[in-house]
């Protein structure tokens, strides 16, 4: 008797510790460790990282992007409708929705919200959603954006952070004379709709987000999301103090953890060390005017260019920067962006075909030129070095300069570098953004590098209100066909997000776009 | 002779240090490559964004009339808006500098009390195992680089033993204390190897010298003569080179804040140097050059009741 209780009993506990039989639990607060503080938390005001990545937990959108960070699904609203002359988008609202005090939600406080975002003066993203000319709330339920023109990537924008929707009667009231100001007091006690609400912010230390009691969706029990009654961001600007905190439990997840460690995490029992699909992208900018600092510039030479990326070996930096983490990239844009084309790695380290190339260029003895580094950046330190002595092996010269971020951005800005590294991500699930930053001239003169092409400027145009997703598809296949071939970069390689969560942690997610999902998050006790 | 009048005539000349500090800070800022705007927005900036907020800044003013505007509000206690953080100056001062006050006190006096005994213990052993042992010991802690050391101490004493907190602030007064022990113990470490090797030498050099002799020749103890003949001496170049170091205490206080996740002046000064947050550095290096101000005041009067030379 005793024997069968015993072997029921271990069966019981087999079961209710497989995975499958795993129901969600409810309650507690998940501690998660940032490498550094937010700074601004208006959705429209905003211009880094540390915001965006975290602002669609207190600021929900009209539309939220999919897990895989390419599609759209439902927000606060259930459905939206193109006119056929695409020049019209006609969103109904979800029932019942309400902000974070309990105030409802109304079409007025979209058509507000939207205005704002669209407004050139306020803030850098007001480009993502240029096409909006009017938002009207035409009645309690529905919102209708007029668009200048039809804009394929009008849905995809209405998924972004600085789309949000947010009360206007409580921010307009808000004490201050601009915008700007009303926006810094505002956001010091935000009001949002996002599954979280801001409890407190020490800044520099830690910001407290509590469970938002009126969040619209609900749980795989039918009980209202999140599962988590908050979320506590704490700032641990140092890596290896980071993982010490993860690893003695004081937190449940840490974010940027360093290449190098990666397969150590993997191996601690106690921690699932996570790689998100990104968006992210690492490359050199290479300057192209004809001449820089009123001397000949070898890298105008589009042979030059290709020769020195012939003469990267890409995989060889995957492993030493990135320990194996990293993939080749296979088109200027990342994989995980939308309408990426290309399947095979971009130029193959290749010395013979290098030194082939900077021969016909003209440059067989090869040339100096210079880079700039991010001092104290151990990865682009080490990438540097690496091209250093790769380019070395065609009689490249490559001097290091390392400057700190604002000074690099002054020579960038100024077109008087000659390379240097880069790394981007998209904030939209479309081609659109990194496109006009990397290839369209008008925006920033394509990275700052000079490089312009008559071909791409058109056809980018043309694809800004290209509604047939295949035309536009082919659109952008051409304009990365020409940017791989003769563009100003050099691509070196996509990396997941880095991210080591305790065992506890469930249904936490990091999209390709960046933004940290908490709303379905939940501990196991 | 009274102290009062020395400390006026101290305070006084402090007023045109922290003018010439506030001049050559507000010059440095601005010389240094890049703007606040290029800095916060970044490699996307456009052109467009970067002149209108490089304009609302007032930064496309002459630079005199900028440091006018500066002078004015410095005047009326208004040491502007953090361009990055968009918090008052005054606000970040209040929150960030009592933690670095607190984290530099406590090193000092942790430095101190580990510096104190075993410099004398060193010097009276001169030459024997203790001083060769203590002296070895000091120099291993002065050459580790702070941000290694902190590494090991959080690394031993927080995640193995689990007797300090990993990193962190905490809250409440004895937690922040709590907290603080290991990275002052870090911070510690360096300066109380300077401090233990120059009073070490300064007693070696007071012991030997007639007066103390002469106050053993009247047959006082041994306990008087070293408190109030050797020590008394000896601390006197001790205390100008710890009132210097407190200086450096608070200047190095940044990577030991960074590495102990401490919410700091020093951190948030590093973080702004690089953002080109010019309010906030102009601001935090006059509050940082008060500090240090009347850190050397107070050393000058414990040198001063030391050495009574010293205010004549």
């Amino acid at each position: 008797m005793k024997l069968f209780q015993a072997a029921a009993l271990s069966a019981a506990l087999l079961v209710s510790a497989s995975p499958a039989a795993m129901a969600v639990e409810r309650g507690g607060v998940m501690t998660y460790g940032r490498y550094a503080d937010s700074l601004f938390l208006d959705p429209v005001l905003n211009d880094a990282n540390v915001d965006i990545w975290v602002l669609s937990n207190l600021y929900d959108t009209l539309l939220l992007p999919t897990d895989d960070g390419q599609g759209v699904q439902p927000g606060l609203a259930t459905a939206w409708k193109i006119s056929d002359d695409a020049k019209t988008v006609t969103l109904t609202m979800r029932d019942g929705i309400k902000f974070s005090d309990g105030t409802p939600i109304t079409t007025e406080d979209v058509a507000w919200s939207l205005t704002r975002a669209a407004n050139p003066k306020n803030g850098i993203w007001n480009f993502l959603v240029e096409s909006i000319d009017k938002v009207t709330a035409t009645d309690a339920k529905t919102v209708t954006i007029t668009l200048k023109h039809p804009d394929p990537a009008i849905l995809s924008a209405l998924t972004v952070f600085n789309t949000a929707v947010l009360p206007e009667k409580a921010f307009e009231a808000s004490p201050g004379d601009t915008d700007e100001a009303k926006a810094k007091a505002f956001s010091e006690h935000p009001i949002g709709s996002g599954p979280f609400m801001l409890q407190s912010w020490t800044r520099g230390q830690e910001m407290k987000l509590v469970k938002n009691p009126y969040y619209w969706d609900k749980g795989a029990d039918g009980q209202p999301l999140p599962y988590l009654d908050g979320v506590t961001f704490e700032v641990i600007p140092d890596d290896a103090t980071r993982i010490l905190k993860l690893q003695s439990g004081d937190l449940d997840g840490a974010e940027f953890i360093p290449y190098a460690r990666v397969s150590e995490l993997k191996g601690d029992p106690k921690l699932n060390m996570m790689l998100y699909p990104s968006t992210r992208v690492e490359y050199v900018t290479l300057n192209v005017r004809p001449q820089v600092a009123g001397k000949d510039n070898p890298l105008s030479n589009e042979k030059v260019r290709q020769a020195l990326n012939y003469a990267t070996n890409k995989e060889a930096i995957i492993q030493i920067v990135t320990h194996g983490v990293g993939k080749p990239l296979t088109s200027f844009m990342s994989s995980a962006t939308p309408l990426h084309t290309g399947d095979k790695p971009l130029y193959p380290y290749d010395l013979a075909k290098a030194k082939a190339l900077l021969k016909e260029a003209g440059f067989a003895n090869g040339f100096s030129t210079s880079l700039l580094v991010l001092a104290g950046n151990q990865d682009e330190l080490g990438i540097a070095t690496a091209l250093q002595q790769m380019w070395g092996q065609v009689g490249v010269k490559l001097e290091l300069s390392q400057v700190d971020n604002a000074s690099r951005t002054q020579q960038y800005r100024d077109g008087t570098f000659s390379m240097r590294l880069a790394a981007w991500t998209d904030d939209i699930a479309d081609p659109n953004e990194i496109t006009s930053y990397f290839a369209y001239s008008p925006t920033i003169g394509a990275l700052h590098s000079g490089w312009k092409n008559a071909e791409v400027d058109t056809l980018y145009q043309a694809s800004q209100s290209e509604m047939d997703r295949t035309k536009r598809a082919a659109d952008y296949a051409k304009i990365q066909e020409i940017f791989n071939a003769t563009g100003p970069t050099l691509p070196l390689y996509e990396t997941p997000y880095p991210v080591a969560l305790a065992k506890k942690v469930n249904g936490f997610l990091q999209i390709p776009l960046g933004n940290n999902i908490f709303r379905a998050t939940w501990l196991q006790k | 002779m009274s102290l009062l009048p020395y400390l006026l005539r101290r305070l006084a000349q402090l007023v045109p240090t922290l003018l010439f500090i506030a001049v050559v800070v507000f010059l440095l800022v601005r010389l240094l490559p890049g703007d606040p705007a290029s800095a916060m927005l970044g490699d996307r900036a456009r052109d467009a964004d970067v002149a209108r907020i490089n304009h609302d800044l007032g930064l496309d003013k002459p630079l005199v009339i900028q440091f006018l505007y500066f002078l004015k509000a410095v005047v009326t206690g208004d040491l502007g808006t953090s361009i990055t953080l968009k918090l008052p100056v005054t606000t970040l001062i209040a929150q960030r500098v009592p933690v670095t006050l607190l984290l530099t006190a406590m090193s000092a006096v942790i430095a101190v009390v580990l510096a104190l005994p075993l410099a004398f213990l060193s010097a009276l052993r001169r030459g024997k195992e203790a001083d060769v042992v203590i002296r070895g010991v000091f120099q291993v802690g002065l050459s580790m680089p702070v941000f290694y050391l902190g590494l090991v101490l959080l690394t031993v004493f927080g995640a193995r033993l689990g007797w300090f907190p990993v990193g962190g602030y905490g809250t409440g007064l004895a937690d922040h204390l709590y907290h603080l022990f290991l990275p002052a113990l870090t911070l510690a470490l360096s300066l109380s190897a300077v401090l233990m090797r120059n009073l070490r030498a300064a007693i070696i050099a007071v012991v030997g010298a007639e007066y103390v002799d002469f106050a053993r020749a009247k047959g006082l103890r041994a306990r008087t003569v070293m408190l109030r003949h050797v020590l008394r001496n000896a601390l006197i170049s001790t205390v100008t080179l710890f009132g210097l170091s407190v200086g450096t205490l608070l200047g190095g206080a940044g990577v030991t804040e960074t590495v102990f996740a401490i919410p700091g002046a020093g951190r948030l000064m590093i973080d702004s140097i690089y953002g080109r947050d010019y309010p906030v550095v102009q601001g935090m290096t006059l509050a940082l050059a008060v500090l240090v101000s009347v850190t050397f005041l107070l050393t000058d009067i414990l040198q001063a009741s030391l050495d009574p030379r010293v205010k004549r």
